[in-house]
């Protein structure tokens, strides 16, 4: 309670102070008894990014539902604020009893982003405990993670106590619970640890040792008896008989997704060879239409929001999408309810359903062709047609909308010049599209504009793309300055990535523990919220590299499909078979179909970790 | 149905913002299901109202709003309702309805009453001396930072209307705001550690807007006396 006192009459010093001020509508303020395990889940980055992220807002209030367990929040503090807390000796707090983090018996971090890695020393830092595992002994709270970047977790191995592979609602009610019995036995560290690492999901780092031999890894092993080989990712089954909270917490200040939120369907099936949630989210696991109604009924009283978000990878797959929009906006139209949907599929169909939705064009629609040629698109196996963006724009200007924009990656594997020049040309069509249309149109229409968004593609693990060469900083540079030369002119704009953030993020991807070193020597210079363009010291990190006699190159290069690769001990439940047979149809360019239409492809998961696609969400109604 | 309110916004949301603090209550009206009237045209919004803004990190005691309603529902009711769905720290005080043409509570309220904990002070006989010194004054200059603009001095005394010690260490200000003038307790409190070394600068925590209030003949009414929405 001193330390809430201190807070608030230092808070007004730092910018922002609501996000350190906890006491939101629905924020859970249980009362620390002895008997309570105290859990303190921790997003690495700011309040209003960590308060938009769903999974940790399921996990709070699936903790919070038992009765002996507590479970509170806590987010990276920005700058001014950590230098406030430095000089005023306070430590890294929980937002709601405003509790020291070392008070707490389990300490969570979520992995979401690479480049928020050194947050997380950087918390582990103000919390006052040492940065390396075995450095904590029993009087230190455990330090546990997961997340979507968890399924290759080496580069944090040292500093973690434990990770939790896959989907935490699975099993982390059983961890919390297994470590606090093991505690109150009066056993040390290690002996918990090992003690659960029999649960299935958990990855003990310190029980592996791995073998490097010129750069490369010759072995991952377990150094102790009783250690699995493998550790198998966690699925939920039964999405829609799964745990969903409704007392979302509704946060003071205006945070990046301010509305609520419903997961209708986890995992997508698409089969994009570039991208990893594609792979780790498997199957697709949808909700019933009767269930989304319930809950959304619920969370809307319970919170007050006045918007609505249908959330999944791909929620326009969603099996009859059609009927559940149109049953939810005519549900929700009297109470001032909007919906929005997250992300559409590039084509007419989901248009019609952003128009359904969307009464007011506000904001503009996003498309996601990824690359330029249809040779190209082949590759990667995004099923789009060139004529599917032309027909999905032009209903889209039909219907009022005046701002397009356009993801691209570069740096896919085989682009070449052709691609580059594909990016122009369909973003001058698209807008051409728009300006007939605008041209034809009775009633006055503002101009178009259409932005082109090009990310740098960064190889992922567990991906078909998980052996392929990563672009050089010259080449990301070249080909930006082609498009950004092209890409001007009225009507158009062009952003893209950091090029040195790229890189990073590429080496941290696919990096294997000899990174951790590195990732201290960058935080001890000061490095931290590297995702942020005004904190990023790309030289700090080329010194912390150099100290540790490593290259950023040396991460950037293609692996042999041979090779043992640094997540090789984590189990997916994708066969590495499937993956080869990706990449290799990959390069012939041919398409592999989705197999919630076109048959089992063969990816294992059903089998492996037994598990089925849920297509619970009715009948698919005609595109 | 036009209703007006006086609320307190208090520790621990002292520290949320002024468009915060609004998205806190439309929310908080929508948990509670009042039948708030909405805007018309594509993007409709809740007809709620408010009355200055209160500085961030400043707690108040007499805040007000303006909603407009769609049906009728008893005051009492209202302020149940809306308590039970509000976070903690934000508490609506009193309830009125109030006739549809009533002026706003921004074209209405002229000033503004703030108490200031003076940590140095100690209720001495020098202060109120301070105090009077101060107030015989018949310009007292003070350079006002502006967002985004030139910093501009500006002439404070005739927007001080009163300063007084209320009990050791306590100091109450009643000072011009909204269209008619603005002064801030900071500035108030420059200008006297610039007449008097003693004073202190005082951290804006420190300073709670006791109210806003309508100067009619010399005399201050709350926004929501009958003396005000003539009803």
């Amino acid at each position: 309670m001193i330390l809430a006192e201190r807070l608030e009459e230092l808070l007004y010093r730092v910018t922002n102070p609501t996000r350190y001020i906890g006491n939101e509508w629905n924020a859970i303020n249980k009362e620390w008894t002895g008997e309570r395990i105290k859990v303190v889940l921790a997003f690495p980055d700011l309040y209003e990014i960590g308060m938009s992220h769903l999974g940790l807002k399921i996990l709070y209030h699936l903790l919070n539902r038992e009765d002996d367990i507590l479970c509170e929040r806590t987010y990276a503090p920005w700058t001014d604020m950590e230098e406030l807390m430095r000089s005023e000796c306070l430590p890294l707090f929980s937002l709601e009893s405003k509790h020291a983090i070392r008070d707490f018996d389990i300490f969570g971090f979520t992995l979401q982003y690479e480049m928020s890695y050194t947050n997380i020393l950087n918390m582990l830092d103000l919390a006052g405990l040492p940065l390396h595992s075995r450095e904590r002994g029993e009087d230190y709270p455990l330090v546990i993670a997961g997340g979507s970047t968890v399924f290759n977790p080496e580069p944090l191995a040292p500093f973690i106590d434990l990770f939790f592979i896959g989907e935490a609602e699975e099993g982390i009610v059983e961890l919390v619970r297994s470590y606090d019995r093991y505690r109150r036995e009066g056993l040390e560290r290690e002996e918990i640890l090992f003690k659960l690492s029999q649960l299935p999901g958990i990855y003990v780092p310190r029980f592996y040792d791995v073998d490097y031999q010129l750069g490369k890894i010759r072995g991952i092993k377990p150094n102790r008896e009783g250690i699995k080989e493998r550790i198998n990712k966690q699925v939920v089954t039964n999405l829609d008989q799964a745990f969903y909270p409704v007392d979302f917490i509704v946060p003071h200040m205006n945070i990046v997704h301010d509305r609520a939120v419903i997961e209708v369907a986890r995992g997508c099936t698409r089969g994009c060879r570039f991208c990893a949630a594609g792979i780790a989210y498997r199957p697709v696991r949808e909700r019933k239409k009767e269930t989304i109604i319930r809950l959304a009924d619920q969370i809307l009283a319970s919170t007050g929001y006045e918007e609505l978000s249908l959330t999944s990878l791909s929620t326009v797959d969603y099996s009859d999408i059609g009927d559940l929009i149109k049953t939810m906006s005519e549900r929700y139209e009297e109470r001032k309810i909007s919906i929005s949907l997250p992300s559409l599929r590039v084509d007419r169909f989901s248009v019609n359903l952003a128009k359904e939705v969307q009464r007011v064009r506000k904001s503009g629609l996003t498309f996601a062709p990824e690359a330029g040629t249809q040779r190209l698109r082949d590759v990667i196996n995004k099923g789009v047609r060139e004529e599917d963006l032309y027909d999905a724009v032009r209903a889209a200007f039909e219907e009022g909308w005046l701002t397009i924009k356009l993801y691209f990656m570069i740096g896919l594997p085989t682009e070449t010049e052709e691609d580059l020049e594909g990016i122009v040309k369909l973003a001058r069509n698209v807008l051409n599209i728009g300006r007939e249309i605008r041209k034809k149109r009775q009633k006055k229409m503002k101009r178009i504009e259409i932005h082109v968004s090009v990310s740098t593609f960064v190889p992922k693990p567990f991906t078909p793309f998980q052996w392929v060469e990563m672009d050089s900083k010259q080449e990301m540079i070249k080909k930006q300055e082609y498009l950004r030369e092209n890409l001007k002119g009225r009507g158009l704009s062009f952003s893209w990535n950091d090029p040195e953030l790229s890189l990073l993020e590429g080496v941290f991807s696919r990096g294997d523990r000899r990174l951790a070193s590195v990732l201290e020597a960058a935080w001890k210079k000061g490095c931290r919220f590297d995702g942020w363009s005004d904190h990023f010291a790309f030289d700090s990190w080329r010194e912390a590299f150099a100290e540790n006699n490593l290259t950023i190159e040396e991460y950037l290069r293609s692996r042999e499909v041979e090779e043992t690769l640094p997540w090789d001990h984590i189990n997916m439940g994708i066969s590495k078979k499937f993956l080869i047979k990706e990449y290799q149809r990959a390069l012939q360019e041919s398409l592999t179909g989705d197999c919630r239409f076109k048959g089992c492809t063969g990816c294992d998961v059903c089998f492996d970790l037994g598990v089925n696609l849920e297509l619970v969400g009715g009948e698919k109604s005609a595109d | 149905m036009l209703i007006r309110a006086r609320f307190a916004k208090l520790s621990p949301v002292r520290y949320i913002s002024h468009l915060e603090l609004m998205n806190a209550l439309r929310r908080a009206f929508r948990r509670a299901e009042i039948p708030v009237a909405y805007s018309r045209g594509y993007n409709p919004h809740q007809l709620l109202s408010m009355g200055q803004p209160l500085p961030v990190g400043m707690t108040g005691r007499g805040e007000y709003f303006d909603l407009e309603l769609i049906e009728g529902i008893p005051p009492t009711d209202f302020m149940a309702r809306v308590n039970g769905k509000l976070p903690q720290g934000i508490k609506v005080l009193e309830v009125k309805e109030v006739p549809a043409q009533v002026k706003s509570l921004m074209a209405v309220v002229n000033v503004a009453v703030y108490l200031v904990k003076m940590k140095w002070a100690d209720g001495q006989p020098e202060e109120k001396e301070m105090i009077n010194t101060f107030m015989e004054e018949k310009e007292i200059k003070v350079l006002r930072h502006r967002r985004k603009k030139k910093d501009r001095l500006i002439d404070i005394r005739p927007l001080i209307h009163d300063l007084e010690i209320t009990e050791p260490g306590l100091w109450r200000f009643t000072v011009s705001t909204g269209s008619e003038g603005n002064v801030r307790p900071r500035e108030i409190i420059r200008a006297l550690t610039n007449y008097f070394p003693e004073v202190r600068p005082v951290p804006l925590i420190n300073v709670e807007r006791e109210g806003l209030f309508v100067r009619i003949n010399d005399r201050l009414y709350q926004p929501i006396d009958d003396k005000v929405v003539g009803s």
